[in-house]
């Protein structure tokens, strides 16, 4: 085995090389349609930042006159593809331009939401992991077992609850009850210095992160679940277990192992997720992250910050997905050959 | 402390009944009180300035529904803008709590005998936070930006578009020429300055000052936490009679059910609420002890907007019908719960312009009726809905999708107006793209709500026939010379009581002509920590005049005395 291995190091390196040009080749078409996709969605959608101005608990009435004025100070009178060109040439300049909102770049806006979004949606996926592989694996390992069944059912609940719900349940129970956590924001008003400072944070990041958390757990440790329950019946594991194994060994060493392709493959679809906010949860708990950037942007029409994220949203899904194939090559040497 | 308790007791016990198997336990401050009262509330105006002794000193948390654009006076379009500026920028002239322009940064004002100038006389301790003086030279700056068409500055450039010229007369005078006589030149006026050596040869929309205004008011800027927070304390150089607390610490809080749950917690002292949270309110133990619901009416009220120029709408009959067709009465009792007021015409019943005497049209299913079959709308093909020279009398009726109240107004319109062989689509939209086929005048039908921004009730901008899309706002395309008239005399005419005259005459016509579906003026509902005392409010609400929220001031906790607690 081992020989044969070594023979076929050469032509498998140059096949993983190949693999990844390809790969890379086509992830830049992809995102070029993106791109595109979504400069034409947004500005063929009705509305314009003229109309948004102001938003809907301001009762003044603009002239469409003086609408299409402003439309002329954003630069919006100029033809569509006129428009597309010069943003991409910025682009490619890495300059994402300004938003229309508050005339600060782009870039700025975007870096003072991030921290934020990535602590939360960093430690939440983290949590996912350290739970719903362990939940998983234990579920897999004696399919429709009594922790399979309760799990499952456990599980299929917190999938099924929704968030906005859980959120303002769990605030008036542990906030606002017992004030056992913060109530929103991520740090207090008088935010305590060094280990004080550290330990506030994370206590604003409790239930934040739990709301992001229960519902892709099921997610995760389902499919881990499917993953080792499979993995178990076949006969490598028999053979692990004949080998005197014990049975801990046998599903965390055999079984886990070979279910974790789908889990790599799924981590790639997770990542991107860092970066993209969850508006829900990020409105909810007055979190100053992206999501709530995002979708304000949306609603004043600040094409210049929604394609700004939505680019940088693209690229890191690409990415991502391109690492996870990656990844899943280095673990299944049958995607490679195949690919 | 008299009318405030009252309002509550009586909030609380009619969302008692609502909610009589609320979940809760132990003793409760509300469980003393009986139902007696099923009235509506009695909704009135609180001036609690002369009560209690104020306390000074601490921190004011106050929230905000989104996050200001900017802090710069003149480019601000929204709420939350005008609530932090309120305390950093002084403005020329204020509304009072009773909707007249006071002196604010000026001290007095001269308007010429041809009405088109006004003489602006600064007052000498007018000072930025700097110690430096505000000047004649700022207001023109400022005005001018407003004036540039490169500066959108949606809220002022109407106001300034007519006039003329703009020119210091010496360091703390200054004069604008019109170049028409117009009484309600004084009221752009209502304007807060910026400091010009600060923008002076600076891109002004790129000015460090825009996310960190220079103070002339009570208060000045400390902070700006994006997306969480904007902070500001006492300003030392401010001459005006200084506010209660030592600092203002506004919380971006988007979300309504949170930031109930911020008051009730403590983090929050006053919140804006709706219906279903002030009746979460009156049955929440929690709630009951350490906060109350302040509830009054303002200027702004609802109605369902008809373009005049529709073959639908265009004969008055027809708009007459739609009117009776809905059922105000019921609509207060059920959607609003009592706490909303018939109006007959564009004002609320608050505003010096509306005549009480004008009683709305009744709700007249029958007589409607008559009216559309007067009107040549009869259902002639037999398929349940009018319809008149091979056109059926179906249209869209466009909302607002972020407005539940709006949306439920909506269907139950369209509801009643399907009894009457009407039918009308009920077509929720995003908000910039309603906005936009509004202003436009591109529509049929459309759900209206109108935020009163300040105490000018002039009528011109938006009914007189001059004022059509694309150039004005009048979207509803409503013209009758008889009213046109009227609103031009009103512009002219300088003396307020006969003024006042002017605008009763055209209430009548409004009322008749029903050139849209005028509905309600809903209650203002907030909910305050019991803590913060000194609460006025006006037709302006609790914030949009002078002084507004700096009468406001607070105890250090939320100690609940017997009196204080009903």
């Amino acid at each position: 085995m081992v020989g044969a291995a070594g023979r076929l190091r050469d032509s498998g390196e140059r096949a993983l090389i190949r693999f990844l040009v390809r790969r890379i080749a086509l992830a830049i078409p992809t995102l070029f349609g993106i791109v595109v996709v979504v400069f034409l969605l947004m500005h063929l959608a009705p509305g314009s930042p003229a109309s948004a101005i102001g938003g809907a608990e301001s009762g003044r009435r603009v002239s469409a006159a003086a609408r299409a004025e402003m439309r002329r100070l954003y630069g919006l009178d100029r033809p569509l593809p006129e428009r597309f060109v010069q943003w991409l040439g910025r682009v490619a300049r890495f300059d994402l331009g300004e938003s229309f909102v508050d005339r600060r770049p782009v870039s700025e806006r975007i870096r003072e939401a991030l921290p934020a979004t990535l602590a939360l949606n960093g430690l939440a996926l983290l949590l996912t992991l350290a739970l719903a592989i362990p939940i998983g694996v234990a579920a897999g390992g004696r399919p429709e077992g009594p922790f399979d069944r309760t799990s499952a059912v456990m599980l299929f609940a917190l999938y099924s609850t929704p968030v906005f719900w859980a959120a303002l349940l769990l605030q008036t129970l542990l906030s606002v009850k017992l004030g056992w956590l913060p109530l929103y924001g991520v740090s207090s008003d008088a935010a305590p210095e060094g280990l004080a400072g550290l330990a506030d944070r994370l206590a604003h990041l409790a239930l934040p992160v739990t709301c992001l958390t229960y519902g892709s757990l099921a997610f995760v440790a389902r499919l881990v679940r499917s993953g080792v329950a499979e993995a178990r019946s076949q006969d490598f594991v028999t053979a692990a277990l004949a080998r005197g194994l014990s049975r801990r060994q046998a599903l965390w060493r055999h079984a886990f192992r070979n279910a974790l392709l789908p889990v790599v493959t799924l981590l790639g679809l997770l990542l991107p997720g860092l970066l993209s906010g969850s508006v829900i949860v990020e409105r909810i708990f007055a979190w100053p992250g992206l999501g709530r950037l995002y979708f304000d942007s949306i609603l004043s029409r600040d094409y210049p910050v929604v394609l700004g994220l939505s680019l940088i949203g693209g690229v890191v899904t690409l990415a991502a997905t391109l690492a996870a194939d990656i990844a899943a090559a280095f673990v299944d040497p049958r995607l490679r050959e195949s690919a | 402390m008299k009318r405030l308790p009252l309002l509550f007791l009586v909030g609380f016990l009619a969302a008692c009944r609502a909610r009589e198997s609320a979940v809760g336990a132990g003793p409760t401050p509300g469980s003393a009180l009986t139902p007696t009262e099923t009235a509506a509330p009695p909704l009135g105006f609180l001036d609690e300035s002369k009560e209690g002794t104020p306390v000074e000193g601490g921190v004011l948390r106050r929230r905000l529904l989104g996050e200001p654009t900017t802090l710069n006076a003149v480019l601000q379009s929204g709420l939350p803008e005008q609530q932090v500026l309120q305390y950093v920028s002084r403005q020329l002239l204020d509304f009072d709590a009773r909707l007249d322009l006071a002196p604010g940064l000026v001290e007095k004002w001269e308007v010429s005998d041809d009405g088109r100038e006004y003489r602006l006389f600064l007052r000498k301790d007018a000072a930025w936070e700097d110690g430096t003086a505000v000047t004649a030279g700022d207001a023109v700056f400022t005005i001018r930006q407003i004036r540039d068409p490169k500066i959108p500055s949606p809220v002022f450039k109407p106001l300034f578009a007519d006039a003329d010229i703009v020119e210091a007369i010496d360091a703390t005078s200054f004069r604008v020429r019109f170049r028409s006589a117009d009484a309600m030149h004084a009221y752009a006026f209502a304007l807060p300055l910026l400091p010009e050596k600060r923008y002076a040869g600076r891109p002004f929309l790129k000015v460090r000052e825009n996310r960190a205004p220079l103070s002339n008011g009570p208060y000045r800027f400390v902070r700006w936490k994006t997306q969480e927070s904007i902070e500001l304390e006492r300003n030392p150089k401010w001459s005006g009679a200084p506010g209660h607390f030592d600092r203002i610490l506004f919380r971006v809080m988007p979300e309504n059910p949170v930031a109930y749950r911020a008051l009730t917690e403590g983090s929050l002292d006053e919140t804006a609420i709706d219906q279903s949270l002030k009746e979460r309110a009156a049955a929440d133990r929690t709630f009951a002890a350490c906060c109350r619901v302040v509830e009054f009416y303002n200027l702004d009220f609802n109605y369902i907007a008809l373009n005049n120029r529709s073959p639908l709408f265009s004969d008055v009959r027809v708009r007459r019908a739609l009117t009776m067709l809905l059922d105000r009465p019921s609509i207060v009792r059920g959607l609003y719960r009592g706490s909303a007021r018939i109006i007959s015409g564009p004002w609320a019943p608050d505003s010096p312009a509306y005549d009480s005497r004008v009683t709305a049209l009744p709700f007249d299913p029958r007589a409607a009726a008559e009216l559309l079959d007067r009107a040549g709308w009869r259902d002639t093909n037999g398929n349940g809905t009018r319809d008149k020279a091979g056109r059926e009398f179906e249209f869209d009726l466009l909302g607002s999708a972020g407005s539940t109240a709006g949306r439920q107004l909506d269907e139950i319109f369209a509801a009643e107006l399907a009894q009457a062989g009407v039918r009308a689509r009920v077509r929720p939209m995003e908000w910039a793209a309603f906005v936009e086929r509004i202003d436009a005048g591109d529509y049929e039908a459309a759900s209206l709500a109108w935020a009163a921004s300040d105490g000018n009730p002039d009528p011109y901008p938006y009914w007189h026939s001059s004022q059509f899309p694309p150039g004005g706002v009048n979207v509803a395309f409503y013209a009758n010379p008889a009213a046109d008239r009227l609103m031009e005399d009103a512009r002219r005419e300088r003396d307020p009581a006969r003024r006042r005259e002017i605008y009763h005459r055209l209430h009548r016509i409004f009322r008749d002509d029903a050139p849209v579906v005028f509905v309600v003026n809903a209650s203002q509902k907030y909910a305050f920590r019991r803590r913060i005392g000194g609460l006025v409010t006006s037709p302006l609400g609790l914030y949009g005049f002078w002084p507004g929220p700096l009468s406001w001031w607070g105890r250090p906790d939320d100690s609940v005395t017997p009196e204080s607690a009903h």
